[in-house]
């Protein structure tokens, strides 16, 4: 397995980030900034700066295909920024929302993107061509507290959405006119705006830090504040659903998880490192962490000769340095993201945290 | 009409979107509601198994059907429960009892009402002592420093034997369980 390319990019949280689909430009919230990296090599330099917001940046999301990116803050306003000879150029998308923003994802079809919110509901924005603004539909219905992320179905038309009230949600954001009708799957078969397709609580209704579908969409994993993992399967539209599956670990709780295949999810969060798990309808369970323990480097490279002990004690009153976590991360990951897929299953992935590193695992 | 005053009218009631009229209900787990009387047959159950000598099988009933639906009464009377039990094992026995819990199946859960309790019997200032505290200080004075420092011998005892619970519990089911209780809305 190869080892992770670690790139400490500034000193600053990372709230977010997203790579461009040819992996040759990241984008990162940084503070009120996005900051744009392209690659050089085997680093990541600074390129661009998108301003605009006037508070914290709170998602980034690049969009695969058109390249376009949306941005979200907790100025309650996003911008879709579009590439052009003189720059980045942005549009302003009103979300009429009246608390922040806290993130935005691209639909898979690039037509629409959904952003979670603060103020109970869920912003569904997408072009009309008409009126050349992006507009913007509210998804409001039993959501009774704060979105903290949403994440697509591959059909673009259901969404999932988890949140601080403990329930993370599956719901219709099928825009009439921009999405064509879509398949009847497990989750609802008429699929008007807002439909509630499920509405999942674990145990201990410990809020929701992530959503996310598996890549065919058939089951939906979420990651909760009481460090619980829950799968669920659903049978047919209106009906319980076939399985639920919730994990509790030993570790804390997870902010971020994709599925790499039907399989297996990668979570991350305040253990600061990122962890496999493993299973299926029968059961899952923690299959161990992506960091190769005993990774040669920060503590055994130093040779540990006598008087260099004796040194230390004498500096530090103490042999060891321990100001240093083992994990590559140094802290609390926000965000993992499929980097690199072949195959339908991922080989890499992206992590960014707190500690303003931007990581890349292969799997 | 003109001694109406209006800005003692409560707006959110009138407003359908105010969160203060959510139906809370619905943002916790449903938990059956259990009598008093229950708790206290259960108790009694549990002092038979620990008169008995199976203090492992008393602990396990006891994790197994915690009160979430009780009333103030009930918790209190099955925290003191627990709180027998815990003192009435050997500290050289709490790993290996935790162990077989934990890989028992629901054994995590079962884990997770175990540092519930311990972190509800931290915060009562003095378990077992406080019977006896209370007769011995004659009046409320209102210093309630002297009031806790008068338990504190026996307070300390009690404090010592849940914080060797606590040590031995993370050991085995991680500080994941810790956050579990602060993040759990059925409380104990």
């Amino acid at each position: 397995m190869a080892p992770p390319e670690v790139n400490h990019l500034f000193h600053h949280p990372i709230a977010d980030h997203s790579f461009s689909a040819d992996r040759q430009t990241l984008a990162v919230a940084r503070d009120n900034n996005v900051d744009i990296f392209q690659r050089a090599g085997s680093k990541f330099q600074l390129k661009d700066e998108l301003t605009g917001h006037d508070k914290t940046v709170t998602g980034v999301d690049i969009a695969p295909i058109s390249g376009k990116i949306v941005t979200c803050s907790q100025d309650r306003n996003a911008y879709v920024w579009e590439p052009s000879p003189q720059g980045w150029k942005p549009t302003l998308v009103l979300l009429r929302i009246n608390r922040a923003a806290t993130c935005v994802r691209w639909a898979p079809s690039e037509t629409k993107f959904a952003v979670g919110s603060g103020a109970r509901l869920v912003p569904v924005c997408y072009f009309e061509e008409e009126d050349n603004w992006w507009v913007s539909k509210h998804i409001k219905k039993p959501i009774r507290s704060t979105i903290t992320s949403v994440a697509w179905h591959p059909n673009s038309v259901l969404l999932a959405a988890g949140s601080t009230d403990g329930h993370a949600r599956v719901l219709s954001a099928f825009v009439k006119g921009v999405d064509a009708r879509p398949e009847p799957s497990a989750w609802g078969e008429r699929l008007p705006f807002n439909t509630v397709c499920g509405e999942f609580l674990n145990n201990t209704a410990g809020w929701i830090h992530s959503v996310a579908f598996s890549p065919s969409g058939n089951a939906l994993a979420f990651a909760a504040h009481d460090s619980t993992l829950t799968v669920v399967y659903p049978s047919a539209p209106e009906q319980p659903p076939r399985a639920v599956v919730s994990i509790s670990t030993q570790v804390l709780p997870f902010m971020s998880l994709l599925w790499s295949s039907e399989s297996e999810i990668i979570a991350a969060g305040y253990n600061c490192e990122a962890y496999r798990l493993q299973g299926s309808e029968e059961g899952w369970q923690l299959a161990g962490s992506l960091e190769s323990k005993g990774r040669p480097g920060i503590q055994d490279q130093r040779e540990e000769s006598a008087l260099n002990m004796f040194r230390q004690m004498d500096l530090k009153g103490k042999v060891t340095d321990d100001t240093k976590l083992k994990t590559v991360h140094q802290n609390t990951i926000n965000t993992i993201r499929v980097y690199e897929e072949s195959g339908g299953n991922v080989t890499k992935i992206s992590s960014t945290g707190v500690d303003g590193r931007a990581v890349i695992w292969s799997l | 009409m003109a001694t109406l005053n209006w800005r003692t009218i409560n707006i959110d009631a009138l407003d359908p979107d105010s969160p203060a009229n959510f139906d809370l209900s619905s943002l916790s787990p449903a938990v059956q509601p259990v009598s008093t009387a229950d708790v206290q047959s259960l108790a009694g159950q549990i002092r038979q198994l620990l008169r008995g000598g199976d203090s492992e099988g008393a602990l396990q009933g006891a994790l197994e059907n915690p009160p979430y639906g009780g009333d103030e009464k009930g918790k209190e009377v099955h925290l003191a429960t627990v709180i027998e039990i815990l003192q009435s094992i050997r500290q050289a026995d709490m790993s290996p009892i935790l162990s077989r819990i934990y890989s028992a199946p629901g054994g995590t859960e079962a884990l997770d009402v175990l540092m519930k309790y311990i972190y509800k019997g931290m915060a009562q200032s003095n378990v077992s002592a406080a019977s006896t505290t209370r007769n011995i200080t004659p009046q409320a004075t209102g210093f309630s420093q002297i009031h806790s420092r008068g338990g504190g011998e026996g307070g300390g005892q009690a404090m010592s034997v849940l914080l060797s619970w606590h040590e031995k519990l993370v050991e085995i089911a991680g500080p994941g369980s810790i956050v579990r209780v602060m993040a759990d809305r059925r409380t104990v």
